[in-house]
This record gives structure tokens, C-alpha cells and sequence, in this order.
């Protein structure tokens, strides 16, 4: 089908991110040349391109779904779902005191009994319309904490990488434009950042951290923060890389000649065409975040147990007794974890194909 | 050659010097009161740490002076100290750390080389079907799958493993590396020890085929679209040929490099993996040493893993030069 339809078209495509009224220039100069030309060719803008290449592939469409369905479930779900909070345990069968008057026969109080019934939380409850999935062995909702713990993730991962990026373009620009001694010193940074062992280094730090009486809740926030300050290496590689090469082209002459600042010439005319690549690593690296956050909680250097996430909900499975018999407790919060490192891993393949020039499907 | 390699040992020197800065930054950031509180809990807990080990350790990390000058020669002492690889006595261990490191690196060092191998013989068939059908269902079915593998988180995964194997169908024992009531010598100890790490090395084998996959399938790719594959086929070469001697021997190069730069990791140890399973490996040692605060054994740790992974670094440079001739190496 797609072939038929393309099949007396021409499809104009533009590599170079240039301004729209360069390509408009381009278009008009087309049409001026041969009016005939423009019943026959469908010009496309390179975002309309990547689009289209985008969507065509399965695979990325059901990526997207299953990120959406879960941004869904994790910040609206909190707002339908209200019964419980994620930290609210459940008294269903809350302590009882009955109390009894012993008195003697002037009616004077002797003393009071009091018969104390001595009901655990709710605990490992099954699921039913009350708790849809179930409680966990503290009496806590584990739908609630699905929901909850969920935001989190997604809002750390967002910020991590968000980080990441921000300082490996700053870095990785600094380096590829200027090179020298400037490209030497980040290099070599890069190079002992990348040999520090990541995770037993978050371990020191969860442990710093413990030591220097930070609350239990922004731990990982802090964790993450740290994790961001020591991964930028790999960004800033690309975006080194990448610079490098697109330092000697014509159009960088031009700039040069036109006698543009550097801040213009790195951040409007190299950055945007590091772009795609880094979109797509931006969108894999979400993936690695929600696992590496969910790491951290699941060895316990993040929140204590109160305040849930993904990590230290599966981590309840560590005990023989709720791994065998309570599957509604740590099996949610994995499945919710795939789905979202597979969803970023989908769109990040999806992107990888639509945003290469090279590929002509 | 030699010169590049001499520049590139310099370099490596480099690097580690700025990895035990930056590891004792962040021990030093630590109150000193934290620390006595832990060692503290750990004599409570049974250990028996005398004074003299942490007057020791104190003097070793230059813990005792707190201005910038102290800093500096508290770093510079235990960096001497750590030329000589005295990493210090283990607070939790009550043995040097390296003795740890090297008594308990045997664990992982076999769950990690046998999972590799099976690693690389899954892997690779599986990559050069996907890459050789492309676009087919063979390759999208095995795309989905090392997805899926990718995605699953190793704690998640590990535990649903164990479930079901040592739990549910009850084939394997669910932790630890040897049956305590049994009494068992030779061979049939060996039998053991496999049928403890069968579900772990199971685990890891799972989750790292994946990536392998992926990469190999990526290279197989390239190099069929190269002029010699097609000069191969104009050959008439049979397509098994053209595949398996002329294909898959230059996919090789990436494979055998990536290969040294895994050589490292055999001995760094799984710390989630060990810690499900509870095997008695250096991941699994290590995180019950930071939880309880044992820093001469963290430094060790640290130090340890990052020299592992310059030296990962520094062999898969120069496999690369070795393996492909058209690599030459100059600074």
C-alpha cells in the first residue's frame, strides 16, 4: 500500500535541522523552476518524517500505550482510587477495650476491668472490592502504594535524566568545541567518573547519608541527585563526539564567517543536531533510571517502609513466607516496573529507527 | 605500541588516584561519631572490635584531624597504605579486607564465568538468526524477548525465579551455596554447589542475554550490508558460507572486545543476585558490610572495583588492536 502511494513522488528530506525560512526559500526557488514539478513532489518537514517512521513501527505504538496507561494509573489513579492512602494502615479488626465497673455492694467503684481484644492490622488481606489487591503485611493498601510509589519513580527518573543530559551537553559541548586542554581536563573526568562502581558508590552514599541524619523519605532524591552528578560522562561522550564531527562542516564555516558568539554557534547550530541522538539516549536512560531507583529502595538506602515505592514493596518478598503465598504483594510493583523500562525501551527503539537519516523506509 | 601502552598505563594511574579521592571524600564527610556508634552496635551484635583496630583505622583514614591540612595527610597515609595493598582489617569480618575480598571472590567469580559462557553461546546464535531474517517474525519474536529480558529488573526477577523454582516446584534449594545437615566430601559436594547456584547463575544468564543479543544482532547487520558479503554471494558461495565464515568472523571483533572489557566483572560480584539467593559472594559481603558500617572493608571495595574496571577499560583497547589488524594504536 505504501509503496503504491509513494510511487510517483518524490520525497524531499532535509538531514540538517535548517530554519523554515531556508527551506521555505528552498521550496519557492523549486517552485519558480518548474511549476510542473510541484504536483510531484511532497515536500515533508524532517519532524513530520520522523513521525511518520515513528508510528509505522508496532512496536512503538505499543510502547507508547503502556507508558501512557501507567503515567495514567500512577497520577490519576490516586486521584479516583481515594479509599485508602498509601500509608494508612488498615485497623479493620482495630484493638477493642471493653470496660466493666467492679463495684461493691455500696455501689463504690473497686476498680476498673478492662478487657483489651488485641486485633492485628489487617495484614495480607486477599483482594476483594475493599482492597483491590490485597494488603501487605503491615496492613497497607497495596493498590495505594502501587499508585503512589509510581509517581515517584516516574518523577525521579524524569529528573535524573533530565539532569544527566543538561550537564553532559554542557560538558560533552565545552569539550568537542574548544578542544585542548579544556577537551583534556573533562575527558579525563569523564574517564574517572566512568570508573567509579556505580552501585556500591550509592551505597557509601545512602550510608553518608544515614549518618548525616537526612529523613528517610528524601533519601533517594538525594541518592538520585548524586547518581545524576556521576553518570553525565556517557552524555557528554555523544555530544563530544558528535561535535566533533559536525565541527568541520560547511555550515559551521558560515557561522564562523557570520561571526556568530560561541554560546550561538554551540547551543543553535551543533546542539540541535546532537538532538536526536540524544533523544533517543535520554529515552533508553529513563528506563535504566526506574531500574536503578527501584534498586536503591529495594536494598533499602531509600525510604524506610512508610513511604512507598516499587523497590521496597518487592523487597517484602525477602521473607520465604510472603514470596510463596503472597504474590499480590510483590508481584504489582515488578509488573509495573517492566512495563515501564519496556515502554521507555520500545519508544527509545522506535525513535532510534524514525530519527536516523540514514534509514529510508 | 609500547608507548601507547605506557601513556595509557599513566592514565590508568590517573584515574584511580581521582577514584580514592573522590571514595575518601566521602567517607571523611561521615561524622566520626557515626562511625563509633556503628562499630559500637557491631560489638553488641557479637563482633569483637578492640580499641586498638579503631585507633588503627582512625590513624589510617586520618580521621582524628579535622583541618584541611589533617585531610590531606589522612588521604595521603591511607593512599601509601593502599600501594602496599593493606586495605586495613574489616570491622565486621575481623580478618584483612583483602583476605575477604579473596576468600569470598570464589563464589561469585563461578557464578559469574559459568553464567558468561552461557551468555555467549544463547546469545549469539540467537542474534545471527534475528539478524539474518530480519524483519521477520523470528526476528521480532526474538527482539520482544531480549526486550522483556532488558526490562526485568534482576531483584524482581530473581525472586519470581526462586518462586518458582525452589518453592513452588521445589527442584531447588531457595538459598545459600551448601546443604547444612548434609556432610558432604569430593564430587558430590561440587553436586551441590551447582544445584545451589543453578537458579542464580539462571537469573543472570536471563537478564544479560538480552543485551548481548541485541549487540550482536547490531553488528551482524552491519557487516552483511558491506561490499564483501556481496561480493561473497556473487561468489556463489553457499549462504551458510557467507554467513558463518565470512559474516560472523568480523561480527567476532566487537564480541571478543567486549569480552576482555567483561573480564572484570567475573570477579566484582552481583550484589542484588547474591543477596536473593543469599550467596556467601563478595556482592553479597560487601552490602552487608556498608549496612553495617564497616569502612575499612567499603574502601576496599570501592578501590577494588575501580581498579577492575580500569583495568576492563585498558584490556579492551588493547584486545582491539590485537583482534583487528586494521586497529592500529597511536596516541
Amino acid at each position: 500500500m505504501e509503496n503504491l502511494e509513494n510511487k510517483n513522488e518524490v520525497i524531499v528530506e532535509e538531514n540538517q535541522v535548517l530554519p523554515t525560512e531556508e527551506v521555505e526559500q528552498n521550496v519557492s526557488e523549486i517552485k519558480q523552476a518548474d511549476d510542473s514539478i510541484e504536483k510531484n513532489v511532497r515536500l515533508m518537514s524532517p519532524g513530520r518524517m520522523v513521525m511518520r517512521r515513528f508510528f509505522r513501527s508496532k512496536l512503538s505504538i505499543v510502547g507508547l500505550v503502556m507508558l501512557i496507561s501507567l503515567f495514567l494509573f500512577c497520577f490519576l489513579g490516586p486521584v479516583c482510587y481515594t479509599s485508602w492512602e498509601s500509608n494508612e494502615i488498615d485497623y479493620s479488626d482495630r484493638v477493642e477495650y471493653a470496660t466493666t465497673e467492679i463495684k461493691d455492694a455500696d455501689g463504690n467503684v473497686l476498680f476498673t476491668q478492662v478487657i483489651e481484644t488485641v486485633k492485628r492490622p489487617n495484614s495480607f488481606a486477599k483482594p476483594s472490592l475493599e482492597h483491590p489487591l490485597g494488603t501487605d503485611g503491615q496492613g497497607w493498601d497495596n493498590l495505594a502504594r502501587l499508585m503512589e510509589g509510581g509517581k515517584v519513580s516516574l518523577a525521579i527518573s524524569f529528573i535524573t535524566v533530565f539532569i544527566v543530559t543538561i550537564l553532559g551537553i554542557i560538558f560533552g559541548g565545552l569539550a568537542g568545541y574548544f578542544g585542548g586542554v579544556i577537551d583534556n581536563i573533562i575527558m579525563r573526568i569523564c574517564d574517572i567518573l566512568m570508573c567509579l562502581p556505580g552501585f556500591p558508590i550509592l551505597l557509601v552514599v545512602g550510608t553518608l547519608l544515614e549518618s548525616m541524619g537526612v529523613a528517610s523519605q528524601f533519601r533517594i532524591y538525594y541518592l538520585m541527585g548524586f547518581l545524576s552528578l556521576i553518570s553525565w560522562p556517557g552524555v557528554a561522550r555523544l555530544v563530544r563526539g558528535q561535535i566533533l564531527s559536525l565541527r568541520e562542516q560547511e555550515y559551521m564555516v558560515a557561522a564562523e564567517a557570520m561571526g556568530y558568539s560561541t554560546a550561538r554557534k554551540i547551543f543553535k547550530h551543533l546542539i540541535p543536531n546532537v538532538m536526536p541522538q540524544l533523544i533517543v539516549n535520554m529515552t533508553l536512560s529513563l528506563g535504566s533510571m526506574i531500574l536503578y531507583e527501584a534498586s536503591l529502595s529495594f536494598l533499602g538506602l531509600g525510604a524506610t517502609a512508610e513511604f512507598a515505592a516499587w523497590g521496597t514493596m518487592i523487597n517484602q518478598a525477602n521473607d520465604l513466607n510472603v514470596l510463596q503465598n503472597y504474590f499480590n504483594v510483590w508481584g504489582p510493583p515488578g509488573i509495573c516496573i517492566v512495563i515501564a523500562v519496556l515502554g521507555f525501551n520500545f519508544i527509545g527503539d522506535g525513535l532510534r529507527d524514525a530519527l536516523d537519516p540514514k534509514a529510508r523506509r | 605500541m609500547i608507548k601507547y601502552i605506557l601513556k595509557r598505563l599513566g592514565l590508568t594511574v590517573l584515574i584511580l588516584l581521582g577514584v580514592s579521592l573522590i571514595i575518601y571524600v566521602l567517607i571523611r564527610l561521615m561524622p566520626v561519631d557515626f562511625i563509633e556508634k556503628k562499630i559500637a552496635e557491631m560489638n553488641q551484635g557479637g563482633a569483637t572490635i578492640d580499641q586498638a583496630t579503631i585507633d588503627n583505622m582512625k590513624s589510617m583514614y586520618g580521621l582524628t584531624d579535622d583541618t584541611f591540612l589533617g585531610v590531606l595527610k589522612g588521604y595521603w597515609s591511607w593512599l601509601t597504605k593502599l600501594v602496599q595493598f593493606d586495605f586495613g582489617t574489616s570491622f565486621k569480618y575481623g580478618v584483612p579486607v583483602i583476605d575477604v575480598i579473596k576468600d569470598s571472590m570464589g563464589v561469585s567469580f563461578a557464578v559469574a564465568l559459568i553464567a558468561t559462557i552461557f551468555e555467549f553461546l544463547i546469545a549469539i546464535p540467537l542474534g545471527i538468526t534475528a539478524a539474518t531474517h530480519q524483519y521477520s517474525i523470528r526476528d521480532y519474536v526474538v527482539t520482544v524477548l531480549v526486550m522483556i529480558g532488558i526490562s526485568l529488573p534482576s531483584f524482581f526477577f530473581g525472586q519470581v525465579l526462586k518462586d518458582l523454582f525452589a518453592m513452588k516446584l521445589g527442584w531447588f534449594p531457595n538459598s545459600g551455596l551448601t546443604d547444612a545437615t548434609k556432610d558432604l566430601t569430593g564430587f558430590a559436594k561440587l553436586i551441590d554447589y551447582v544445584w545451589h547456584m543453578f537458579v542464580p547463575i539462571l537469573t543472570v544468564v536471563i537478564l544479560s542475554i538480552g543485551g548481548r543479543m541485541r549487540m550482536t544482532r547490531t553488528e551482524m547487520l552491519e557487516v552483511m550490508n558491506s561490499d564483501y558479503i556481496r561480493t561473497a554471494r556473487a561468489k556463489g558461495l553457499s549462504e551458510r558460507k557467507v554467513i558463518y565464515k565470512h559474516a560472523f568472523r568480523n561480527t567476532l571483533i566487537p564480541l571478543v572486545t567486549s569480552l576482555a572489557g567483561l573480564l572484570p566483572s567475573l570477579f566484582s560480584g552481583a550484589i542484588i543476585t547474591e543477596q536473593i539467593f543469599d550467596l556467601p559472594g563478595i556482592g553479597n559481603l560487601a552490602f552487608q558490610a556498608m549496612d553495617a558500617g564497616d569502612i575499612p572493608f567499603i574502601m576496599g571495595y570501592n578501590m577494588f572495583l575501580a581498579l577492575l574496571s580500569v583495568m576492563g577499560v585498558l584490556l579492551a583497547d588493547l584486545m582491539y588492536a590485537v583482534v583487528d589488524p586494521r586497529v592500529k594504536l597511536t596516541d
